[in-house]
């Protein structure tokens, strides 16, 4: 076991974590942070997406211990139930969500999408969400809202 | 290194399920995770320990290994920290640092088969942790990024604890999940020389991206003033045990224009040569007829 600090959604955390221990599981599992969920554990479905010092990473892939010092986001930092990032408020509006399984990796990537790129094309937003599995909605009200967002983004909000 | 069924076998077909994932962290026996903060270290760490370390680069693999339950180290060395990232180009060559992500290398705009494969890994959460070195380590059919690197004639940085040697890609795979690399050496860096000719890239995968390859391939071709090809590579990936050069199709172009007859001669003879795997994506018989297909997709496309 190793102790690690870093800053979760903008507050410090500290956990002890396994030497193997996945990222993942120290979110779920010690800080409670269940929005990142538990998909494939391979990287292939990227349900469990957190940005790493503002970057989109799979959290199922990453040693805990390799947290140490950095700055980790997830859904929850991105906005709150009482005041929804635009990207959150799009989603809610173009029906994005289904089962919601996937619908925090998609925000969170797509945050990362518009951070780089506040007006991307269909075809960026595509590459951009090729990580991230959806088997509900076909893609296209995701596609939507996240274009939805970036022109509601506009005014720089 | 593990030599079992490969990882996307396994994790494509039903071999594991997902109920192992959880337990399979917590039941190895791991003693030591190290995190080296330079490449002296790491190599120090080597020598102490050779065969003994499992090397992560970006651990996209080999945290999937791990969590699958398909090895359990003893010790592990994660080089996210060891500073062996960067790109620098000099006289036209470009040197890679070994854990530069595939991100940074998809950014990269010459040698353009280089970033493009790079893009063609993964998703994006993957190629920001993914690592070029890396790439040469993963079984087939993912390691696309390898596959560029033998058609552009890299050569592979191996370091051991006070001594480098350079390792020319095309020797480097010794067969599957067996590399030139001694226990003690580590890849720190992998050069590109500035390279002629016309190259593509084309990967057939079961969906357009975030996929393992039916099959990869990247071509080159260096002409004369009249055409003639005067030099040639084609590299494909998931036809064998590692990512591999057809170099009896290479043959087949020297000395000829590029035209249907001599593209129909190499399609054919990297079809005979090769020796694909089946699994859940692909069987053997029809990974064999796409090779075919996608050389010659892959030469016309510079042809043209």
């Amino acid at each position: 076991m190793r102790m690690v600090s870093f800053t979760l959604n903008g507050k410090p955390a500290v956990a002890l974590v396994g030497l193997v221990e996945s990222l993942r599981d120290v979110l779920r599992e010690q800080l409670h942070v269940h929005s990142v969920k538990a998909g494939c554990g391979q990287g292939g479905c990227g349900s469990c997406t957190v940005l790493m010092d503002g970057e989109p990473i799979v959290s199922c892939l990453l040693s805990a211990a390799l947290a140490e010092g950095r700055e980790i986001t997830t859904v929850d930092g991105i906005g709150t139930p009482t005041s929804l990032h635009p990207l959150q408020q799009a989603f809610y509006d173009n029906f994005a969500a289904q089962c919601g399984f996937c619908t925090a990796g998609m925000i969170t990537v797509a945050k990362a999408l518009l951070d780089h790129n506040p007006h991307p094309t269909r075809a960026e937003i595509l590459e951009a969400l090729s990580g991230n599995l959806c088997r509900c909605t076909g893609y296209l009200p995701i596609i939507r809202a996240i274009e939805d967002a970036a022109a509601r983004m506009d005014g720089g909000r | 290194m593990h030599n079992g069924p490969i990882l996307w076998s396994m994790s494509l077909g039903g071999g594991a399920s997902g109920g192992r994932l959880r337990s399979a962290g917590e039941g190895v026996a791991t003693q030591e995770i190290f995190i080296p903060e330079s490449s002296e270290t790491a190599l120090d760490l080597l020598s102490q320990h050779g065969s003994d370390v499992f090397i992560m680069g970006g651990g996209t693999v080999g945290m999937a290994l791990i969590g699958e339950g398909a090895v359990s180290p003893p010790l592990i060395m994660s080089l996210s920290r060891a500073k062996l990232n960067g790109v620098r180009r000099t006289d036209g060559r470009l040197e890679i640092g070994a854990t530069t992500s595939l991100s940074r290398v998809a950014q990269l705009i010459d040698p353009p088969l280089l970033a493009t494969a790079a893009r063609h890994v993964g998703g994006w959460a993957i190629r920001n942790m993914a690592t070029l070195a890396g790439n040469l380590f993963v079984p087939p059919p993912a390691g696309d990024a390898a596959v560029a690197l033998l058609a552009l004639d890299a050569e592979v940085v191996a370091a051991s604890k006070g001594s480098t040697r350079v390792i020319p890609l095309a020797q480097f795979f010794k067969g599957r999940a067996q590399t030139a690399l001694a226990p003690h050496e580590l890849v720190v860096r992998i050069d590109v020389p500035r390279s002629a000719g016309t190259s593509a890239f084309l990967k057939f995968g079961r969906r357009l991206m975030n996929t393992p390859a039916v099959v990869t391939v990247a071509a080159r071709v260096v002409r004369d003033d009249r055409g003639m090809c005067t030099d040639a590579r084609i590299a494909l990936g998931a036809a064998g045990d590692h990512p591999l050069r057809v170099m009896q199709a290479e043959a087949a172009l020297r000395g000829r224009t590029l035209d249907s007859t001599s593209i129909e001669d190499a399609a054919a003879e990297a079809v005979r040569t090769v020796r694909p795997h089946g699994d859940a994506l692909a069987s053997e018989w029809f990974r064999r007829r796409m090779v075919g297909v996608y050389v010659r997709r892959a030469l016309h496309l510079i042809g043209g």
